[in-house]
């Protein structure tokens, strides 16, 4: 092998990086002088040059289906939608114990109870909300403030807009907003809800709706009783803090041989579509069952959603024993 | 307030990348069907991962590397369904890719096109970063998931492909129209 071929080898990533316009100072002088006396060297660069400004033509040169407006506007569509669908969540210690509050572009689409202790709060954030999720305390801070407001029985109101497009189905939907028009320290039975949504015969399904709300507390399933009375469920095996929810609302429950109880013997009721409140003996009760009836633990609650007191029976001359 | 403004971060880049990476995506995959669809799946991604992407990261190459990564996933998975097919006798035909193009192109420029795409995928992907959208070596690199070095080697093996292909032409046939 000739010095001229050894030198043409060496030179050649050089030579190619100068045709493609990629060669320092340096590369470009050892090349341009071996190409002054490499005949072969000086027609391959002529070459790689001219290939270059080939590609370069190709790069400048109109694409077939260019036009990128139809798939752009596709893309703004599905990332509207998806902006829509991020949620952004605080994770807040409570009276209840640590709580998840989360809220979409739409308005709140989350409360969870968290369990403290042994499982990872940011597990059971990722299992309740998934990977999307944005920690983000100042967006919910509002929501957290009016929340241990509620809790100590400061507020009677979370008038919060909600984003139940999570709703497992139109009927869970149907069910959530029966509940949610329940009024602060009242109770209403499962078979009242389900007789208010048209499905008197639904009773377990509306108790299976409420199992899975996603927002309580804002959506007050811990005012849904069973029909004799007893708490029955909540949150899983949560009695407890519907007991303390409906305390704070001015609701007495009563220890009984099973589950707590509200005793409609204690409480001012108001028969559906009446607009007058009773003493729990008033005769127009008598043969009435739970399902028609919503409860109310004091006559101020009654009277806060625009009730008067019934002609007949007068609860507001002999009102009941006040609850504790 | 912070996420409004990332939000409004992100509609930016939309703006400032989306034709590039389309276009990147169409001159590999020869689709514009394709490129659609990667370049939407490219930028649904990116929205997921962006909260997490440092501040002073270099976004156009990390939508390269993202665009790759889906096409290359994309080409694995056509060449199993091309062998599923070929294993029935069955060779799909789609639309010829590029029809307008080749047709309005000199043959000189057909040509350089068919040694593109003949090229091995990594070599071609290299070279159409580089040559085409004009990136760093490093952020090709990044999205080939490989060393400067390489990145580059791949580009010249590339062009080396490239200019043999063309060997038959005179140099000045090679010159590019004007």
């Amino acid at each position: 092998m000739s010095d001229l071929d050894r030198t043409c080898r060496e030179i050649e990533p050089d030579l190619v990086a100068l045709g493609a316009g990629e060669a320092g100072g340096a590369e470009t002088e050892r090349v341009e002088r071996h190409v002054a006396r490499c005949a072969p060297c000086r027609d391959e660069l002529t070459r790689y040059r001219a290939l270059d400004g080939m590609v370069g033509t190709l790069r400048e040169g109109r694409l077939a289906g260019e036009d990128p407006t139809l798939a752009r506007a596709e893309l703004e569509a599905r990332l509207a939608d998806l902006r829509s669908r991020v949620v952004h969540f605080g994770v807040y210690p409570s009276a209840l114990g640590p709580i998840l509050i989360a809220r979409s572009e739409l308005g709140v689409a989350r409360v969870r109870y968290l369990e403290g202790g042994a499982r990872s709060l940011a597990a059971q954030v990722r299992e309740a909300l998934g990977e999307d999720a944005v920690e983000d305390e100042e967006a919910v801070e509002g929501l957290h403030r009016e929340l241990v407001e509620y809790l100590e029985g400061r507020r009677a109101q979370l008038d919060w807009t909600l984003d139940l497009r999570g709703a497992r189905s139109g009927f869970q939907r149907r069910v959530l907003e029966a509940t949610a028009r329940v009024p602060y320290g009242a109770v209403m039975s499962y078979a009242g809800i389900a007789r208010a949504i048209g499905r008197p015969e639904a009773v377990r399904p509306v108790a299976q709706a409420l199992r899975h709300n996603p927002v309580p507390i804002v959506v007050p399933c811990h005012r849904i009783i069973g029909s004799d009375g007893a708490l029955v469920g909540y949150a899983g095996k949560k009695l407890g803090l519907k007991e303390r929810l409906l305390a704070i609302e001015g609701v007495r429950t009563e220890a009984g041989p099973g589950d707590p109880r509200v005793n409609r013997n204690r409480m001012y009721a108001l028969q559906a579509g009446e607009t007058e409140y009773c003493l729990p003996t008033c005769g127009s009760l008598s043969r009435q069952q739970l399902a028609g009836l919503t409860l109310f633990g004091s006559r101020r609650r009654a009277e806060a959603v625009g009730l008067a007191p019934c002609t007949s029976c007068r609860p507001d001359l002999h009102p009941l024993p006040e609850q504790g | 307030m912070v996420k409004v403004m990332a939000e409004d971060a992100f509609e930016s880049i939309v703006a400032a990348h989306h034709g590039e990476i389309r276009r990147y995506l169409l001159r590999t995959t020869g689709r514009a069907t394709e490129a659609d669809d990667l370049s939407q799946e490219t930028f649904l991604r990116a929205f997921r991962a962006f909260r997490g992407l440092p501040p002073d990261a270099n976004v156009r190459a990390w939508l390269f590397a993202i665009a790759t990564n889906l096409m290359r996933n994309h080409f694995r998975a056509q060449s199993r369904r091309r062998r599923a097919y070929a294993a029935v006798a069955v060779e799909p035909r789609g639309p010829d890719g590029r029809p307008e193009a080749q047709a309005e192109s000199s043959e000189a420029r057909a040509r350089l096109e068919g040694l593109i795409e003949g090229l091995p995928l990594k070599q071609r992907l290299a070279f159409t970063m580089r040559k085409m959208h004009g990136l760093e070596y490093e952020a090709i690199g990044q999205s080939l998931r490989c060393s400067v070095d390489s990145a580059r080697a791949n580009v010249f093996q590339a062009l080396r492909k490239i200019r043999r292909g063309l060997d038959d032409l005179a140099p000045v046939a090679m010159e590019p129209e004007r």
